[in-house]
């Protein structure tokens, strides 16, 4: 009996073929280099003072791969051996790198990775170790950061932007309604802001989008604010705090205050929320403003009039500061021309001129702290009605804390998501949502809890600067 | 030639097959490609179940520990509940209005039954992302078409994706309104394989309509009909746009999760290629021996034409 392939009623065979296809590859790539090479001593980056040359390729996907092709010029120019090409290889390219790491063959010679995603590369040792060259930065970056950069005192990242956060507002309607932005210091001001402007405009206009599903990200900024952490120094689960409590009750409140738009981040709605008048504020990264700025740019009808102030803190005096997003660039272990991706990188990202320029063209926020010392992030921001929303974002920004991410991280969010979701759809029931949670990821991770009562260090506060 | 052990039956047998080489390597691109993409991976998996790896470490030979982690896996019995759940909720409905819609344009009063046809197709060669756009905007609690309809009659708003009940219904309808089209052409080409004859005849000796669905129509399509079936119940287990885009893969909670999400979560999202290969393939062997067993029973029914 011979069987042909048929598309199935639900449509799966063409992602499954697309999956299969995947792992396929992943089977050619582990023939083609059945035993990848073993890192050496040789996949450290040694200081040298020869010219760099040889051709390179940048593996980015988006805005930053556009950055970066914008700073190829100057960078060549520099460099004249050296010619550098940006691929913007756009849809699942952490899962090519790391195939392309298994293989030892097809990796580029420089990589962008999420910041998030960077430790568990890292941890692979298949990274280049970039310490002698660029252990002399570590004080030019902030130290949240560059921690997420590093492992056992050895640099194998380059942190190239950054997420600090603040809230987006519209200015128009925090006027009509009376609501004064420089009296919001708390949450706890933030949701009587919230709950003035819902009764005001008759439920017409919420204070912010929170739906359901995005519950996860909302409760990674808070527990910066609160010095919680869902691992410990030694990669502990440590969810089940008092400070990680105290982050969930802000998201309870602020879900029962009735003050948020129940619609999916990044959805049609959110996105249209961003020039009418249901949704009145966006807490978010900086990278945000460009976002809402290309988007809002082709909408019809008057534009809102936006501005910033910074992210309430938990209490009066608190932290005004958390950090979401942001990526690093790496260069693998088996790239043959480290000295010219290095200096690729030691441009872009190590130097004034290199950051500031992606932040003009990209609004990429640098991590290079001297870049945020320049006049330039004082200029007042037309978009925010001349507000100048760069020292805004780097005020303090060496005060942001760090969450410990473990290798095991984007799996420890993704259970957080499903326990958050469930959690909120069946209506925020009281009882030790964060003991089960703890329970569940020590189950599903096989990482142990880490010892009750330890109150989880929040790392890297003192400021270097 | 039933046994190839020694060489000169192997001499044999690639003497047979030399003539005939032109032939062989015409079909040859197939095989390699089914090799290399069907086979091996395949092979491979079998390995990986017994395997722990992350794809990026050395792996590491774990023998049966992931068979016993997955006896305890209460998210993989939950995906497979929820398997259960969503297949049930729009199988029946789809199967239904694919038969009567392929009824009606079997229909010979029908005209333009060339657009009618096309039409009902449409959304299964529609591209996922436009109708994420586009059921996004229907299902939503806030803004969406379907709560907006229901405010008219003066029903309260459903949260269609943000509620644990109301999400598998969601999919459900997506499923329904994606895939009955293309049952419809499946049914379609079974009722046009039932000569006209059996309805003459029938006609002849007086047979009212009811009569001759009952005793002509619906036996004559019984095949059509479990091939459809099986079809869905694979495509259930395996459903993965759907639920990727329109709940945000699987949410809320873990109550839109099926089978085939929690496979892609397991790979790519957690990157424990070991422990989903020995998922996968205990699964696929129980859908065989299902799939046996219940093919076994028709056989003896004296179902399959």
């Amino acid at each position: 009996m011979s069987v042909r392939p048929r598309p199935s009623p639900t449509g799966m065979t063409r992602k499954r073929l697309s999956v299969a296809a995947l792992l396929g590859s992943a089977c050619v790539a582990l023939l083609a280099g059945c035993a990848p090479p073993a890192p050496t001593t040789d996949t450290a980056v040694p200081v040298t003072t020869a010219r760099p040359s040889g051709a390179i390729t940048i593996w980015s996907w988006n805005i930053a791969a556009k950055a970066l092709q914008g700073l190829v010029p100057a960078f060549e120019k520099r460099n004249p051996g050296v010619q550098a090409t940006v691929d913007m290889t756009g849809a699942r390219m952490s899962t090519r790198f790391m195939l392309a790491l298994t293989a030892g063959v097809g990796a580029p010679e420089v990589s962008q990775l999420q910041m998030t995603d960077a430790p568990r590369y890292i941890a692979t040792h298949r990274l280049a170790d970039l310490t002698a060259v660029a252990g002399k930065y570590r004080d030019r970056f902030p130290p949240a950061q560059w921690q997420s950069c590093e492992l056992n005192g050895h640099v194998y990242a380059i942190p190239w932007d950054t997420g600090p956060c603040a809230v987006f507002y519209k200015r128009d309607l925090f006027q009509r309604y009376g609501i004064d932005p420089a009296k919001i210091e708390t949450w706890d001001d933030y949701i009587q802001a919230g709950k003035t402007i819902v009764e005001k405009s008759g439920g017409k206009t919420r204070m912010l989008p929170l739906s359901t599903n995005d519950l996860e990200s909302m409760l990674e900024i808070l527990l910066q604010q609160t010095h919680g952490q869902i691992f410990d120094e030694q990669g502990r689960i440590a969810l089940d705090s008092p400070e990680a409590k105290q982050a969930l009750d802000i998201v309870r409140q602020l879900r029962q205050a009735g003050i948020c738009s129940d619609v999916a981040a990044y959805g049609q709605e959110w996105m249209a929320g961003f020039n009418d008048e249901s949704i009145a504020t966006y807490p978010g990264a900086v990278w945000l403003a460009g976002t809402i700025e290309d988007t809002a740019k082709d909408y019809p009808g008057k534009k809102t009039n936006w501005g910033v102030f910074r992210l309430p803190s938990i209490a009066p005096g608190g932290d005004h500061v958390a950090n979401s997003g942001g990526s690093v660039l790496v260069i693998p272990a088996s790239c043959t021309n480290k000295a010219a991706a290095w200096a690729f990188i030691e441009y872009a990202l190590c130097t004034q001129e290199g950051q500031l320029a992606q932040y003009h063209s990209s609004s990429l926020y640098p991590a290079y702290l001297p870049a945020l010392q320049s006049s330039t992030m004082d200029a007042p921001d037309p978009f925010f009605g001349g507000q100048p929303v760069g020292r805004l974002f780097a005020t303090d920004i060496t005060k942001i804390r760090r969450l410990n991410r473990t290798q095991d991280w984007g799996e420890a969010t993704t259970y957080l998501q499903q326990g958050l979701s469930e959690w909120a759809s069946r209506g925020m029931p009281e009882g030790d949502l964060l003991e089960a949670l703890a329970q569940k990821l020590h189950e599903r991770l096989d990482v142990p809890l880490a010892p009750a009562g330890t109150t989880p260090v929040a790392q890297a506060a003192g400021g270097t600067k | 030639m039933s046994r190839l052990s020694d060489r000169s039956t192997i001499g044999a047998w690639w003497a047979a097959i030399w003539p005939y080489r032109h032939f062989y390597l015409f079909i040859a691109p197939f095989f390699v490609l089914f090799a290399l993409f069907g086979l091996y991976p395949l092979v491979f998996s079998l390995y990986l179940s017994f395997v722990k790896w992350d794809g990026l470490t050395p792996m590491q030979w774990v023998g049966l520990s992931n068979f016993r982690t997955m006896l305890g896996d209460e998210v993989l019995r939950r995906a497979l509940w929820n398997t259960l759940v969503i297949g049930v909720l729009y199988i029946p409905p789809m199967l239904g209005l694919a038969f009567l819609f392929a009824q009606i344009l079997n229909a010979q009063w029908l005209k333009l039954k060339a657009f009618y046809r096309a039409a009902l197709f449409l959304p299964c060669v529609t591209p996922m992302v436009v109708i994420a756009i586009v059921f996004g905007l229907l299902f939503s609690s806030e803004k969406g078409v379907l709560n907006y309809a229901l405010g008219f009659l003066h029903i309260p708003g459903i949260p269609w994706l943000t509620s644990e009940q109301w999400s598998k219904v969601s999919v459900a309808i997506l499923v329904v309104w994606r895939w009955t089209g293309y049952n419809m052409i499946l049914m379609l080409a079974g009722l046009q394989g039932i000569p006209e004859d059996y309805y003459e005849a029938a006609a002849v000796d007086g047979a009212t309509a009811v009569q001759r669905m009952w005793c002509i129509t619906l036996p004559l399509l019984r095949p059509t009909v479990r091939f459809c079936l099986l079809l869905s119940l694979l495509g259930t287990l395996y459903m993965f746009d759907e639920i990727f885009v329109l709940t945000n893969g699987g949410g809320p909670g873990t109550s839109s999760l099926n089978f085939g999400m929690y496979l892609f979560n397991l790979s790519f999202g957690s990157f424990k290629f070991g422990y989903a290969s020995c998922v996968a393939y205990t699964i696929a062997i129980l859908v065989f021996i299902g799939t046996l067993i219940t093919n076994r029973i028709n056989r003896q029914r004296g179902g399959e034409a």
